[in-house]
């Protein structure tokens, strides 16, 4: 029997904590504007007790999962917090992920003693262009300021009163100011439903025990994700893999970590891994600390509550000016999408040493970023289009892996072709799965998708995609998936393009994304068995 | 009649009076419980039967269709394989492959492609076409599903297909007919699912329908999923649009029951032996077309149903770290709770019975007495593995279950823009009624009402719903005078509309159409039904309509931004002759005579209750709490500080004091 909670209240607890970030979730996707919140479900809402520990978060996005507790942790003191204010964020020195991802943080105050902080509610959602070199601000950037406006921790609402000219400037600075003020709106909606939300639990269990609550369930967390640790036999582990080139000539990027597990806890070191680089594969530390903590709940049993309790157990070591932390003002837009990607394949080929069977291989590792931009001469307007394409699972002992989903730190749904040509200059020529690209085994991997677009003008499209050198690879002598493979077609010609570029469209040309399959499991009979 | 997993039920209304009759389903043919059932109410005739069916559920969840194909644009085959691209869990390392209800080897494409403005791009030949239709009749399918990319504005190539498929194949189902809206995988898998339930289905309703031919009584109506009816023979061709129709029933019923004492806004609270389904009408229960079953999308109109694993079957188990957790996981009927005398599992039922709240004699009308014994054995095991007392584990597995089901009931409620505060919260199915004051108190829900048979409410509801369909297509135009085009699309929905009132012997004076528009501010990629007020050509009404709608669901408009009308919908209702609920006369106020007392535990111990039998509870009978009343079909736990009255329907209304 395991003490620090009542075993008959921790359900109770956990439904009453999530359901306040629950309900911000759903006011953020009923009031906010663009596609990216709505449809997308690119966001993240949490809240926090007073000492700046989570305590609860309903979570879309892996990626937001270690960020959200250290922009808190970032902006905690910065502040004298009076009920009312809202402070706005995106700056990857204070918990940011990447400039598109603003964050907005609002305290809660006891409603009947308005001196006592009770905790904090923070909406995090992923906005469709901040500003930059490119439209959708996930340019071929070499450093933050082209990736678009920084915005550091700032109090946007004082005790209640917007401070219109910080929107302004905020949205002034963005391709789409009336739309990015309708989702900060919106974000700002999700706040003052979590503090009210917030404060009428306090109301109702008494401030005492709304404490006495909240550190039941981060005991009850902590004790779920020790035990789950406990589980891996003790050891130090290693794994080093690499990013292909970080779009400007770098070469392969090496990622290395030892996970060391002792007893019930859990350390990653990412010492070893290179100096940031000039393109834009840079991770905030909060990228990578969230890509760990990603792997830490695939590791637990499954709806975990989640919140400070499971993250005690873990410790990140990643030094500074490194691509896994990196230092302003390194550019980081890819850093969110692809190198967390590939930290998530490092520390699951770690862990596969101590539990192989629990650890399936790699999955394409890269979320195959696309941004489109130009003018559309048929609707006489701007257009700006930005999709992720799914690949390849990576097969386990148990299954062959999926084919054509997200895996890992992406989860956001496809635009549909029809949605797609109804609002762009654009037209799918085709969207299928890429046969045979998953690697052959005893399980098969998923196979990699095929998507291919045709410019109806004339345009920019950026690509930002890894895994076009090296597939994701196989385990228990499993073969690697396929590679995947970039093309622009005009006319007869083809053209393989590297995995990151830029290029500037005719009208009538196609780009084919061809995304990388998983990784194999198991030695096929027959087959002889790699090096 | 209501089909259920265990038991089928019959509601019978003749002239004022009113029979309630449950037979064990049969589940291999539910044709048999449905005749056994009117030969025990000694039914020779009627002017209405109303069916509500779980035969096209039963088929797609339990994968036992026929060999299903699907053609598709040429490029797109793989659609209804990749979805929306993503996964079903998000922390799962290791998810199996869920192989689509179309495999590989009987996906095919043809050559032929419409563009976004419906301009035909490649025209498809009748050879093509003929070419498909043979080659899925030799890849062995028994059904074929079409769905072309933009087919809803250019309709021609699929049905193309559907000539050459029409003497091949016994069912044939293409995306323009049965829901010709954007969005390409959505339409997909709404069409293969037809495609694929629709042979089981057509083979049921035809013998249903021969075996009450041969009684000399009228063919049925069935149930749909958004809570209206529509004859055996539509339902035949498109048995999709009765997936979700179980707990539709069970909203109308509530619904009507309210609306007889001037109740306006409901919440609906359906909790059964393994799940609980919870809705909210104010005063109608919102159409929604996100529904999932099985992990595959079915977009056709459903009423707005959340459901949790929550019910009466609910296993406690404690987790890797000690705490209690309750279902989803159910002991079903057999071998069942451990009270049921044979089972293991402690689960909310047994929490109950130990609690006092069910009484062990009178379980089912005293057809099935517990074994507290069993009960108190299997919890008291199991509370010692926790380190609490018996009674302290069956609190704990209520506060669980009531914690699981207060939560959907926000999620319908606050996360939608609702106050539950102002709402009625209206208790049914088995376990309702033992629930419901609790959960209305964690909700601060001021009133409660028990309908008087909560046990078979779904079948009520069935026999008082209308004809209701709805006929949509994607437009996809600017909105600033589209107008005319609007009413010209509307013309051709109508015309089909009343081609199936005809068909559904409606008269004209019986018939309503409403038109409805779905719009959006340009750039955005979620729609706001906006019904067509006026109707005269020039009007921008629908316009000035959608921003002021814009502003009262998403709380802000934009009024210079343009807009967009993405689908025009006309739902219609055909008035049919639905029975009044009889009322029961309304009588003096006065304490009810209880049968007894019982012990049963309060929130803060032990307390006498009065013990009350419902069927001898007249309108106006007064009862407070704790009181336990009982019933065949279920018990209702009246909990200290609630009390109230019954209704003349016959409904009991408890408030919270």
């Amino acid at each position: 029997m395991l003490t620090g909670f009542d075993p008959t209240q921790i359900e109770v607890i956990r439904h009453a904590l999530v359901s306040v970030p629950e309900e911000m979730g759903a006011v953020l996707e009923r009031t906010s504007f663009s596609p990216n919140i709505k449809e997308r479900r690119d966001y993240s809402c949490a809240i926090f007790d007073d000492n700046a520990k989570l305590l609860a978060q309903a979570a879309h996005i892996p990626v937001h999962l270690g960020a959200m507790p250290m922009m808190m942790r970032a902006i905690e003191d910065r502040f004298q917090w009076r009920p009312g204010d809202v402070v706005v964020t995106n700056d990857p020195a204070a918990g940011g992920t990447h400039l598109p991802d603003i964050t907005l943080v609002a305290p809660v105050f006891d409603k009947e003693a308005d001196e006592v902080l009770m905790g904090f509610v923070a909406s995090r959602a992923h906005h469709s262009d901040i500003g930059g070199l490119a439209p959708g601000s996930m340019p071929m950037a070499t450093e933050a300021f082209q990736e678009g406006i920084v915005i550091p921790p700032v109090k946007l609402v004082r005790e209640g009163v917007l401070t219109e000219e910080l929107m302004d400037c905020v949205c002034r600075n963005t391709r789409t100011p009336e739309e990015r003020r309708g989702d900060l709106s919106a974000q700002l909606a999700a706040c003052a439903t979590g503090v009210k939300r917030f404060q009428e639990l306090v109301l109702k269990a008494g401030r005492e025990e709304f404490r006495q609550m909240s550190e039941q369930l981060l005991a009850y967390s902590e004790t779920v994700v020790r035990a789950a640790i406990g589980d891996i036999p003790d050891g130090k582990y290693s794994f080093t893999d690499s990013l292909d080139d970080d779009g400007f000539g770098s070469g392969a990027v090496n990622i290395q970590v030892r996970v060391d597990v002792i007893g019930h806890e859990m350390a990653f070191d990412f010492t070893g891994s290179p100096p940031q680089v000039k393109g834009m594969l840079n991770a905030p530390i909060a990228v990578t600390a969230s890509a760990c903590y990603y792997v830490v709940f695939c590791l637990s049993p499954p709806d975990i509550p989640i919140n400070h309790g499971c993250l005690v157990p873990v410790t990140i070591t990643a030094p500074e000016g490194t691509v896994v932390n990196a230092a302003f003002p390194a550019a980081i837009a890819g850093g969110n999408v692809e190198t967390s990607q590939r930290i998530v394949d490092v520390i699951l080929g770690a862990v596969s040493d101590a539990i192989p069977d629990r650890i399936p291989a790699a999955s394409q590792g890269t979320m195959n970023n696309v941004s489109i931009g130009g003018y559309d001469l048929y609707r006489g307007r701007e257009f700006a289009y930005y999709e992720t394409v799914g690949g390849g699972a990576g097969a386990s002992r148990a299954n062959d892996g999926r084919s054509g989903v997200h895996t890992h730190m992406s989860n956001t749904q496809n635009t549909p072709v029809e949605a797609l040509e109804f609002g762009c200059p654009l037209r799918v020529t085709e969207y299928s799965i890429r046969d045979g690209s998953g690697g052959r085994g005893r399980h098969s991997g998923g196979d990699g998708l095929v998507r291919e677009i045709e410019f109806l003008t004339r345009a920019t499209a950026t690509v930002l995609s890894e895994r076009r050198e090296k597939g994701p690879w196989g385990a228990d002598g499993g073969e690697p998936g396929a590679p995947g493979e970039n093309w622009v077609i005009e006319g007869q010609g083809r053209s393989k393009m590297p995995g990151k570029f830029s290029v500037e469209a005719s009208s009538g040309s196609r780009l084919r994304i061809e995304t990388p399959g998983g990784g194999g499991w198991g030695r096929k009979a027959g087959t002889r068995r790699k090096a | 009649m209501d089909v259920g997993g265990t038991f089928t039920d019959f509601v019978a209304f003749r002239g004022d009076s009113l029979s309630v009759h449950k037979v064990p389903s049969t589940p291999s043919d539910q044709s048999e419980a449905f005749l056994r059932g009117l030969s025990d109410l000694r039914i020779g005739s009627a002017d209405r039967i109303v069916h509500g069916s779980t035969v096209a559920t039963n088929a797609l969840l339990e994968r036992k269709g026929p060999r299903c194909a699907l053609v598709a644009t040429k490029g797109f085959g793989d659609i209804l394989e990749i979805g929306r691209q993503t996964r079903p869990h998000l922390y799962d390392l290791d998810v199996p492959r869920v192989e689509p209800l179309v495999a590989k080897p009987l996906r095919f494409e043809v050559d032929e492609r419409v563009a976004s403005d419906g301009s035909v791009l490649a025209e498809l030949s009748e050879k093509d076409a003929a070419k498909v239709v043979a080659l899925a009749v030799q890849a062995g399918a028994e059904s074929l599903a079409v769905c072309l990319l933009f087919s809803f504005l250019r309709p021609e190539h699929e049905r193309l297909v559907k000539k050459y498929a029409k003497d091949a194949f016994e069912f044939c189902t293409i995306s323009s007919d049965i829901l010709p809206e954007f969005r390409e995988y959505e339409r997909t898998a709404t069409t293969v699912v037809n495609a694929y339930v629709g042979p089981v289905a057509g083979k049921f309703f035809a013998r249903l329908s021969r075996r009450l031919r041969a009684r000399r009584l009228p063919q049925p109506y069935v149930m749909q999923s958004n809570g209206g009816v529509i004859s055996l023979r539509a339902a035949a061709r498109e048995p999709v649009r009765t997936i979700l129709s179980g707990p539709a029933g069970g909203i109308v019923a509530a619904q009507a029951l309210a609306a007889e004492v001037g109740i306006e806004g409901i919440i609906t609270f359906d909790m059964g032996g393994t799940s609980t389904d919870v809705a909210l009408a104010a005063p109608e229960c919102p159409i929604t077309k996100e529904f999932e079953i099985a992990g595959v999308p079915v977009k056709v109109p459903m009423l707005d149903i959340h459901t949790v694993g929550a019910g009466g079957g609910s296993i406690a188990k404690m987790d890797a770290a000690g705490a209690l957790k309750v279902g989803p996981e159910s002991a079903g009927a057999d071998p069942g709770p451990a009270c049921y005398g044979t089972g293991d599992d402690v689960t909310v039922t047994d929490a109950n019975l130990l609690l006092g709240r069910l009484r062990a004699e009178s379980f089912l009308g005293g057809e099935m007495p517990l074994d507290q014994e069993r009960a108190r054995r299997r919890t008291g095991e199991f509370a010692s593995r926790m380190g609490l007392s018996v009674e302290a584990a069956a609190r704990g597995i209520l506060r669980v279950a009531n914690a699981n089901v207060a939560r959907a009931l926000r999620r319908i409620s606050v996360e939608r823009g609702h106050d539950p505060r102002n709402f009625v919260l209206v208790a049914f199915g088995g376990c309702g009624p033992l629930h419901a004051c609790e959960l209305a108190e964690m909700l601060e829900m001021p009133a409660v009402m028990i309908p008087r048979y909560p046990g078979v409410l779904s079948a009520m509801g069935l026999a008082m719903s209308q004809i209701r369909r709805e006929y949509s297509i994607t437009l996809m135009v600017p909105s600033e005078g589209a107008l005319p085009g609007v009413l010209r699309v509307l013309r051709r929905l109508r015309a089909k509309g009343a081609a199936d009132f005809d068909a559904e012997e409606v008269a004209e004076a019986d018939r309503d159409y409403q038109g409805v528009l779905d719009m959006r501010y340009v750039g955005q990629s979620h729609e706001l039904e906006v019904p067509l007020r006026d109707r005269s050509p020039t009007s921008r009404r629908y316009i000035i309509d959608f921003h002021a709608r814009h502003k009262g669901f998403f709380g802000y408009s934009r009024p210079g931004a343009p807009t967009e009308i993405v689908n025009v919908r006309l739902r219609t209702t055909g008035r049919v002759p639905t029975p009044k609920l009889p009322p029961a006369g309304a009588g003096r106020e006065r304490p009810a005579q209880p049968m007894g007392e019982a012990e049963a535990f309060g929130p803060d111990g032990l307390l006498t209750c009065g013990l009350f039998d419902r069927a001898r509870l007249e309108p106006g009978a007064q009862i407070a709490g704790p009181a336990l009343i009982l019933q065949a079909d279920s018990t209702t736990w009246v909990p200290p500080r609630w009390s109230g009255s019954v209704d003349p329907y016959l409904s009991l209304v408890l408030h919270w004091n």
